[in-house]
């Protein structure tokens, strides 16, 4: 490694701690190898550097039941990054620059 | 005078009951898990049954359909008490509403001729079928091995009145009010020729011994029939002008659509099984190698009747119905070399 590798920033999510949310906090654990959550009294803060990402299928296998990606505003109560992506089946948040 | 404010987290000394945290690891555990997993009884079975003294009083040896592992076997809905009892409640106020729309407007009143005599004669009649599905369910929850396991069929014994339910308000209302009709559903579930090779399959699975078996056997029953009574006349209906029936099969087809998400699991289950998976794969396929030719004569007994009177090419239907049934069986059960 000669180059000087760029700090990566963070992204990150905080979700409301609560049964339901269980299901998607486990969806995104799962999906994003390298995340961090720390808990907080009825708060659940999700980083991972650089990109996160959402998965509408592991969500729903998790849940057992049909969810579309537009419940996690639900689920949410803040985020840092950019939503750079957010469809039927994913959402991708991530900094743009 | 300076306040400075800090989260103080407070780790909970336990997340969860000490089997499921052994199980899944120390995480909080669902609802689901905590109400369903490892509650079967394993032991200290004192007396064994009268009747059948070389069994357990729960025993996973009452069927040749066993998992290693019970509880690795989890309902894909998640039912517990609480979003199973939800669940169905939103089904039966969708039906409620559904039936109070067709009363309305008269559409039962307005069904065309031969429709009405399929609704009553050879539909209304299959709130028996489900009334001896209902006992095959509840012979599962009892004999079955595994909390999970007998869960989903404990519920899927109660949806099964449910649905009866379903199909004695439909009669209600189609008779006006009067239970003429559903007197007349007894009598042609006991007597007319149409459905008695599917009487005869309820209750020859009624009387099965091995609760998997009889299981699979319904299921494999149900496919060929919910096909066809709820999706294919659903569809035939509509461009013959009974928009009536197909409001009312609607219902059941989505319900069936609902129940077959854990049978599937739970057949994907046996067939994976690490231990067992070879003899319950050869046992699934050789219950449905015994079942289905039956089923299909049971049923298609039911869509000759549906043809005569409406005429939709039903037989086909069914004839399909068995072929996709047939082939899930097969592609569960194929050795898994030749895959």
């Amino acid at each position: 490694m000669t180059t000087p590798t760029k700090k990566v920033r963070e992204v990150g999510v905080d979700l409301q701690e609560s049964e339901e949310n269980r299901a998607i906090i486990e969806a995104v654990e799962a999906d994003n190898a390298d995340c961090a959550v720390r808990h907080m009294p009825g708060l659940v803060r999700i980083t991972t550097p650089g990109r996160l990402v959402i998965n509408r299928t592991s969500v729903e296998s998790r849940l057992g039941r049909d969810w579309e990606t537009h419940e996690f505003q639900l689920a949410i109560v803040s985020y840092f990054g950019h939503i750079a992506e957010w469809d039927d089946d994913q959402i991708v948040i991530q900094w743009d620059h | 005078m300076q306040y400075e404010l800090r989260t103080l987290v407070i780790e909970p000394r336990r997340k969860t009951f000490t089997n499921l945290a052994e199980r899944y690891g120390d995480r909080p555990a669902s609802r689901y898990e905590e109400g369903s997993v490892e509650i079967q009884a394993t032991e200290n079975f004192h007396y064994r049954p009268l009747w059948d003294p070389q069994h357990e009083l729960f025993d996973p040896r009452w069927s040749e359909l066993r998992l290693t592992d019970p509880d690795s076997f989890t309902d894909p809905r998640q039912y517990y008490y609480a979003p199973y009892v939800t669940a169905r409640a939103h089904l039966h106020e969708a039906f409620a509403a559904t039936l109070d729309y067709l009363d309305k407007r008269g559409l039962l009143a307005r069904l065309p001729g031969p429709w009405a005599a399929l609704l009553g004669g050879l539909v209304i009649p299959l709130r028996h079928y489900e009334s001896g599905a209902q006992m095959i369910s509840t012979y599962g929850c009892r004999f079955a091995y595994g909390s999970t396991v007998e869960q989903c069929c404990s519920y899927a014994a109660f949806d099964r009145v449910g649905n009866a339910q379903l199909l004695s308000r439909v009669g209600l209302a189609l008779g006006d009010g009067s239970d003429a009709l559903l007197a007349e559903a007894k009598a042609a579930w006991t007597g007319a020729a149409a459905l008695q090779p599917l009487r005869r399959l309820t209750e020859e699975l009624l009387v099965e011994k091995d609760w998997a078996v009889a299981l699979t056997g319904l299921d494999l029953t149900d496919q060929l029939l919910y096909a066809l009574a709820y999706r294919h006349l659903d569809e035939a209906a509509l461009l013959g002008g009974a928009g009536g029936y197909s409001l009312i099969a609607q219902h059941l087809a989505s319900w069936f659509a609902d129940q077959r998400r854990w049978i599937d699991a739970l057949q994907a289950a046996w067939a994976a099984d690490p231990q067992y998976g070879a003899a319950n794969a050869a046992a699934l396929a050789a219950a449905a190698e015994q079942v289905m030719p039956r089923a299909q004569v049971a049923v298609g007994a039911l869509a000759a009747a549906a043809d005569e009177l409406v005429g939709a090419d039903c037989g086909p239907a069914v004839a399909a119905a068995a072929q996709a049934a047939r082939s899930t069986i097969t592609a569960l059960t194929a050795p898994k070399e030749a895959r």
